[in-house]
This record gives structure tokens, sequence and C-alpha cells, in this order.
């Protein structure tokens, strides 16, 4: 069947290209994820700049050593990064291709029929469809490695001496990456093209000889049994986003959107109708004759609009909640960071502070590497006096007492202290970065206190003896009375305007963050939006020019898709919007509960914007090849 | 008209049958309700007989056809071809059969538009797994007077070289028994002639069977036997009739 395989591909070229766009950039983006990642490996800091320490072991796991890299010339941050997004491109692949697939086997209904008609057996039209997709992920599969060798170099210059990967980092040997990078996109292909296929080999002979049949009108119940399965597991993550759940709060408003988009994408084609009757309310009012076709287009064919609405809900859904998220974590982070200082003035510069001006809090930031049963992690620390610190910052312990805090101890945040399982009492082993080993055993729980102190302090003493070059960075100040520290002081700033300085940071780091993990999705997604409806009008050639010779003017079938495009955008985002506006709210409760005046920040601009991308990307898509049909045929073309 | 009896003895009785139809009924059933498509049909085709089957719209002409090819499951009665039983044959069984022993030709939409006119006649070998020789494709396609397109595509050919190229393809597993469902519908009387032509020296040389289904008294002239159907019902039959004969009863069966 191979040989059919091929020839129907350079046939159905224009039904391929989106496939084959679609799955070179699902490797290209895969592809450079993997040669950047070679490159991190590759590198090698100077070996002076960490610390070879031995894990604790237990519970089945071996003491190791681990070397700990302590200088900031790291770029694990960099691998993380890339491995998330290796991971949503083909994540992301499978759908585009599934949907993509479906859509060339649907159109050429008849044409497997006739196969069957003449003596394919199911068999092998499965494998031929199987073949189609192969002969397509080789060629694109290869196009996007070559791709992204080239711009390989380019990466890594731009991700050099970044926050991520503060060093230089050089291309390392393509040919291990790229041939994972390629593999992967084969096996994503071959995985999407599946279902495809499995369609098709249910086509009849007798489909050969019907008109172009009208999509089958049920849903499979598989498929419903499925889509109720995720609605059902989406909606207990949902009530997990609560205030109890801590920390994972943050993870679960990331994922949970994606397994409801994966849910409403199973249903679509029961939910889509009914949205769309909502939605056509105003538009058939409008209008005259284009809104209310339109309207029956969308509803007569819910499969067809349910795959066209997909990717709009997808990439809505996810990045809007993940933009939502992120705004209104940075408003509690904003929130704490008020709460947790009580001094009114803070001093940034290192000038010389005279002690009549009041009771100076200056804690010495250090790290040391802490080591567990089967890691070690480098950690940021604080060496602080307890008794001025208890003043100048919210320290009032959750449990143990603070008072305590002389010789090997240490007061552990509650976010580590749940993380970690550490109580009151444990002794928690750490390696100085003068290469000291020490047992600190933890004596209070304090809250968090994000961006003023960080998970770990420590006494003074104990700070100046292991890290004796280390200086304040920045000192809390209790001002003694009728004292004017802000005009006597330079460096000296209101407690708010730093406040104000730590929260913006946040925001800062979060939108970097944001744009690395959404940015290839968000491209991603834009071609598949743009790649669906295209096919979409394309296959549609036949009906334009049947209303054409109907009587419809170009302008009239140009308008029916203007709104049909709409239309299914807008419940596409509508359905997004439900999500996001879900997930946000629940998020918001869970993080700021026992807060008081948190500040709400709304995205506006990014989150319009990316509806607004979304509507006219589909419209634009839809429109163009429409355009392009009706300027290209006369109405006589119906006939032949 | 010669017989209107309702038994249909075939024509060469000492034969067994190419192909058998038993008692065929078909219901289709869908939103609007339920219709009887076919409502007992019973007939034996002879080994080596050309016939056509002729009615009214809706009468249940291509119904038939279907599911005497087994294209289609008849809602009740027994389809037997050369000796084996359709029903309740796996789509794999019947998709062998239906590539070993019968041959197809429609209206329109024969041929696969991404193959050219050699890949198409070759394709039923190759789906057995048989490499098709060039020499083979040469001769059917000389049979059907299309020697020096083996290159071009189906869009690039005439309706009725379409339905020839078709004809040849059909030709090349030698099949027992050839299917038509209006394979003239489309095209001139000229290329009509030619077509049914190449049915008729099927019978003639090979000794093939051949049923289609078809409107024009003209093409069924060239069937020893029409077979009339209406309303799901077999109405009567005609023997070697000429066509003028066979648009009067045809008439009569519409009144
Ligand atoms: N797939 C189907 N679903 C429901 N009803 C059908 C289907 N196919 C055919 N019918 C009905 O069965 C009856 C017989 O149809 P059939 O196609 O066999 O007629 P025909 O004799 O071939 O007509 P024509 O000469 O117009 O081709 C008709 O009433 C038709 O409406
Ligand atoms: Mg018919």
């Amino acid at each position: 069947m191979f040989y059919l395989s091929r020839q129907t591909v350079s046939r159905h070229r224009s039904l391929y290209a989106g496939s084959f766009v679609a799955l070179a950039v699902g490797v290209f983006l895969l592809g450079l994820a993997a040669t950047a990642t070679a490159a991190t490996i590759a590198y090698r800091g100077p070996l002076a700049d960490s610390i070879t320490v031995t894990t604790l072991g237990g519970n089945d796991t071996a003491p190791t050593q681990v070397r700990v890299p302590t200088s900031a010339a790291d770029t694990s941050g960099l691998q993380v990064v890339l491995s998330m997004v290796g991971t949503i491109s083909g994540f992301i692949t499978i759908f585009v291709i599934a949907s993509t697939f479906a859509f060339a086997v649907a159109s050429r209904r008849r044409e497997i029929g006739l196969l069957r008609l003449v003596g394919a057996t199911p068999r092998q039209v499965r494998r031929m469809i199987l073949g189609e997709a192969f002969v397509v992920a080789l060629v694109a599969a290869l196009t996007g490695a070559v791709l992204a060798e080239l711009a390989t170099p380019l990466l890594l210059r731009k991700a050099s001496y970044t926050e991520l990967a503060p060093v230089k980092l050089e291309p390392a040997s393509p040919w291990v990456p790229l041939a994972i990078a390629v593999g992967i996109g084969l096996l994503v292909a071959m995985l999407g093209a599946r279902s495809a296929a499995r369609r098709a080999g249910r086509v009849g002979p007798i489909d050969a000889l019907r008109e172009a049949a009208l999509e089958p009108p049920r849903i499979g119940p598989v498929r419903i049994v499925f889509g109720l399965l995720f609605m059902a597991g989406s909606i207990t993550l949902l009530t997990l986003i609560r205030p109890s759940t801590g920390e994972g709060v943050m993870p679960l408003a990331m994922f949970t959107p994606m397994l409801l988009v994966i849910a409403l994408t199973l249903l679509a084609p029961l939910v889509v109708p009914w949205i769309s009757r909502l939605w056509a309310l105003p538009l058939t009012a409008w209008t005259r004759v284009s809104g209310s076709l339109a309207r029956s287009n969308v509803v007569a064919a819910p499969r067809r609009s349910a795959s066209l609405a997909a990717p709009i809900l997808a990439i809505s859904a996810v990045a809007g909640s993940m933009v939502l998220s992120l705004s209104f974590a940075a408003d509690s982070a904003e929130a704490t960071i008020r709460d947790s200082l009580r001094a009114p003035i803070v001093v940034t510069g290192d000038a010389k502070l005279d002690a009549s001006l009041g009771t100076v809090d200056a804690g010495v930031p250090l790290q040391f590497v802490r080591i567990d049963q089967d890691s070690a992690e480098l950690e940021d620390a604080e060496g602080i006096d307890p008794a001025i610190a208890a003043r100048t910052r919210n320290l009032t312990p959750l449990s143990g007492d603070l008072d305590k805090l002389t010789g090997n101890t240490v007061a552990i945040s509650k976010e580590m202290s749940s993380l970690e399982h550490y109580k009151i009492g444990d002794e928690v082993p750490v390696t100085f970065l003068d290469k000291t080993a020490a047992k600190l055993r933890i004596v209070a729980i304090v809250p968090d206190a994000f961006g003023v102190t960080p998970s770990f302090l420590i006494p003074l003493e104990l700070a100046h003896k292991y890290a004796p070059t280390a200086e304040p960075e920045r000192r809390f100040i209790l001002p003694a009375p009728g004292v004017d520290v802000l005009g006597t002081v330079d460096s000296a700033v209101p407690a708010a305007d730093w406040e104000a300085a730590q929260a913006e940071g946040v925001r800062k780091g979060n939108q970097f963050g944001l744009i690395m993990l959404l940015g290839p999705a968000a491209f991603y997604s834009a071609i598949a939006i743009a790649n669906t409806l295209l096919m979409g009008s394309l296959q549609r050639r036949h009906e334009f020019i049947t209303s054409r010779l109907l009587g419809a003017t170009p302008a009239q079938i140009r308008r029916m898709v203007l709104w049909e495009s709409s239309l299914v955008g807008a419940v596409a985002l509508s359905l997004g919007t439900a999500i996001t506006v879900t997930v946000g709210i629940l998020i918001r409760h869970a993080m700021t509960s026992g807060m008081a005046d948190v500040a709400v920040t709304v995205p506006w601009g990014v989150l319009l914007g990316i509806a607004g991308l979304c509507l006219t990307l589909a419209v634009g898509s839809a429109l163009a090849p429409t355009t392009y049909i009706l300027r290209r045929s006369q109405p006589s073309a119906a006939v032949e | 008209m010669t017989a209107t009896a309702p038994t249909y003895p075939s024509v060469v009785p000492t034969e067994a049958p190419a192909l058998l139809l038993d008692g065929i009924t078909k219901t289709y059933r869908s939103k609007a309700g339920a219709v009887d498509a076919l409502r007992g049909v019973t007939y034996h085709f002879a080994r080596g007989s050309f016939t056509a089957v002729m009615g009214p719209s809706g009468s249940g002409k291509s119904t038939l056809l279907q599911c005497a090819a087994g294209l289609d499951q008849p809602t009740s009665g027994t389809v037997v071809l050369g000796g084996t039983k359709l029903n309740g044959l796996n789509e794999v069984t019947l998709t062998k059969l239906r590539r070993e022993e019968m041959g197809f030709v429609f209206q329109a939409y024969n041929l696969l538009p991404s193959l050219t006119v050699h890949d198409n006649v070759a394709l039923p070998l190759r789906l057995t797994g048989r490499r098709p020789r060039r020499a083979d494709v040469h001769r059917v396609l000389e049979q059907v007077g299309l020697e020096g397109k083996a290159k071009r595509r189906p869009a690039e050919l005439s309706g009725g070289q379409q339905q020839r190229v078709a004809i040849a393809r059909a030709l090349i597993t030698r099949p027992s028994v050839f299917f038509a469902d209006e394979p003239t519908g489309a095209l001139d009387s000229g290329t009509s002639r030619q077509i049914l032509g190449l049915l008729r020296e099927a019978t003639d040389r090979a000794g093939q069977t051949v049923v289609i289904v078809t409107h024009d008294p003209v093409a069924a002239a060239y069937a020893e036997r029409v077979l009339f159907l209406s309303d799901g019902l077999l109405a009567g039959h005609l023997d070697r009739g000429t066509p003028s004969q066979i648009a009067a009863a045809m008439s009569d069966l519409e009144r």
C-alpha cells in the first residue's frame, strides 16, 4: 500500500499541506529544544564552583555523591524550560496531526469507498492512511530538523548570558538530538494518524456510490464516556484548588485547564451547537440571510464545527488561565510582602548606619547545600538577630520558639516544612560554601514571606562564621523617635516603595516564564487555527460554487463564511473564557484566603489580545481561501 | 412483452447459476421512517448471461445491485455468488471475494484521481499482492481501445474514456460477474455503444456474467434478458427485446 500512499500524498498536496506545516513546526521546536539541551549538557562549568556531597540514603535509596554547582553559572533553569517546551510541542503535535488527518480522511470518503470497492481490505486502507501519514511526517520531520539545526546558533546566542543560563553556550553535535526530535515527530504523527486511519478503515465500499455522505449525526458512546471521564477528573482537580492545598494550587491551575480542554473537545459536538444557537440569536436578528445560513452550517455539522473550534478553545483556555493565575499570584505575593514587613523604612545601599537612627535589622544573606535522602540542593538562607528581626518583620512562629535560634539551629518557613515534612526538633544536614558540614536543629516554623525572608533563617553568628564575607543587601529600620532616616540616609526608601519594587520583580519574572512557556505553544496554536480553518474552507469549494450557481453573490458567500467563522470563534472563546474565569476565581480564593486588601490585577490587555488574535486568525484563515476560490472559479464549474 | 409469469427460470438452466438471489428484502430505516426498497426478489442469473434491470426511479434497482454484489446486506433473503453464500461473511472475506470474482462500473467516480490510467487498472492486482505485469495491463487497455493513454490521469480523460478505464480495471482480474449501475448514464449514444459492446464481448468471449442497471432501452437491448422492477418487486421480463419493445414495456410499467 505504500506506493499508493506516496501517489495520493503528492496528489492531495493541499490537503496535507496543513499536516506538513504543523509537523514541521513541531519538529522544529522539538529539535531546537533538543539541540539547545545538548548544548547545556555539553557545557561544563568551572569545577571549582561546586561542592560534592553525599546524600543520606535510606528508604531503598543508597547514598550517592552529587555535585551541586554553587556559582550562578548554571544551565539547569534553561534545561527545565527547554524540556517543557519540548513536551508542549510534542503534545500539541498529536492534536494537530490527529485533526488534520481526520479532515483528510473525511474529505476523501468517496475515494476510500472506491478503493474498498475494487478490493482493498479495511486493513489495507488503514495501512494506506498510515503510509500517507508516514510520507508526510518523514518529509516534514526532516524539514523541521534542518530548520532547527539552522536556528540553533541563533537561539544559543539569545539564550547565553540570560537569567536562565548566565553562561556562553556553544552548539554541540546535532546528530543525536535531531535524531531524537525526528523520531519523536514521527512517533507522534503516527499516533495522531491512528484514529483517522481507523475511521478510514470503517468506510464501506458502498460509500463510493453515495453522495458525499454527511457526517454521521451522533458521536460515539466511547467518545462521550471519555469526555465525561475527563470532565469528572477536571472537576475533581478544580475542587482541589482551595486554600488548604497550599503550594500545589499553581500547578493545578496550569494543568487543569488542559484536562478541561480535552474534555470539552471530546464533548464539543454536543456542546457546540447549543452555544452556537445562543450566539446566533443576535446574528440572525441583525443580518438578513447570511447570518442564519451561517448558523445552520455551524449547527448542522457539529463535528466539523467542533474540530474548527478545538485549537481556539485550547490556546485561549490554557493561555488565559495561565495569565490570570500568574497575575493573581503576583497580587498575592505583593500582599504577602506588604504583610511580612513591619519596619517603615528600608535601606538598600551599603551606607553606614549610625546606631542612634533606631533599630537596624541587618540580616546577612548566604547559601548552603541542604542534603536530603536522595538529593542535595543549594538553598538561600539569612543570618538574623531573632530579637530584632522579630520586630521588623512578621516572624511570629507558627510553632516552636524563635528565641531558641542560637548555635547550630535553624528556623524554616511553613512552605519548606510542608514540602520536606520537617518538624520542630529535626536536624537538617547542610554543607556551607566553605565546605564545612553541620547539622542544624529546627527550632521554629515561621510564616512564608516570599521576597522578604528566605526559607531558612539561622543565627547571625553562624552566618558570620561560615560566610565571613557576606554583607547585608537590604536593612529594615525601625527609626528611633524623632529621627528622620529618609532625610539623612541617601539609600533609604519608605517600605511601601521597596515593597512595590519587589512585587514588580515578581511580575517581571512571571512574564519571562510565561513568554518562554506560552510563546512556542501560542505560535503553534496559531498555525493550528489557521490550518483547520483554511482546510475547512478549501474543502467547501463545491458548495461555494453551487451556491454561486443558485444565485448567491460572492459577497453573500463571503459574509456567510465571515459569520460562520466568527460564530465558531465566539463559541470557542466563550468556553475558553468560562474555563479561565473558573480557574481564576478558584485560584484567587485559594491564594488570598486569610489576607486582607489584596489588589485585583486583571491583565485585560493581554487577555483581550489573546481573544482578538484568535478571532482574527480564525476569520482571516476562513475568508482568505473563500475569496481565492470565488475569484478562481465561475459558477459553471459546479456542473463539472 | 412475452411473459409476466411469477417465476423466472434461468436462461440456461443446465448449469449452476453464477448468481442466485433468494427472497431478498431490504428495508432502509431512518428518522423519516422505514422504506421497503426491495420486497422479496428471487432470481437466478445464469453463467455467461447478460441481464439488464430496468424500472422507474426509486423502484429499487440500485439497491438490488448493491445487495447482489454484497456491498450492502439485505434485510432478509440469501445471495449466493459462484457457490459462496454472501450472508454473514466477514468484511475481509467479502472483500477478497469481491476483488477476485466481481467487477464494477458505475455512472461516475469510478477511478482514483491520484493514480494514472495504468495504475488504476493495475490496482485490483496490486491489492491482492500480485505484481501486475505491464503486458497484462497493456492487453486490457488495448481491449478497451485506450492503449496510448496509460500515463494519463483520470482528470485528463473524457467521460467515456474514464468508463472504459473502469471496464479495463474490471477485466484485468477476469471476474465471473460484472455489475454496472447506469454505466452509460452520462454518455452520448456513440460512446454508450462502445461501452456496452465491451460488456457484451465479455459475456460472449469469456463467458462472464453481466448485470447492468439502466434507464436506456437502447442499452437494455444489448442484454438477452431485461428484468423489470417496480416498487421493490420483479414485475416481469423481456427476452431479446428490441429497443422499441423495451420502451413500450417500460411505459406500461410506469402507467
Ligand atoms: N441509503 C438509503 N437510505 C434510505 N432510503 C434509501 C437509501 N437508498 C435508497 N433508498 C430508498 O430506497 C428506494 C430504492 O432506491 P434505489 O436507489 O434502489 O432506486 P433506483 O431504482 O436505483 O432509482 P434511480 O433509478 O432513481 O436510481 C427509494 O425509495 C430510495 O428513496
Ligand atoms: Mg439507482
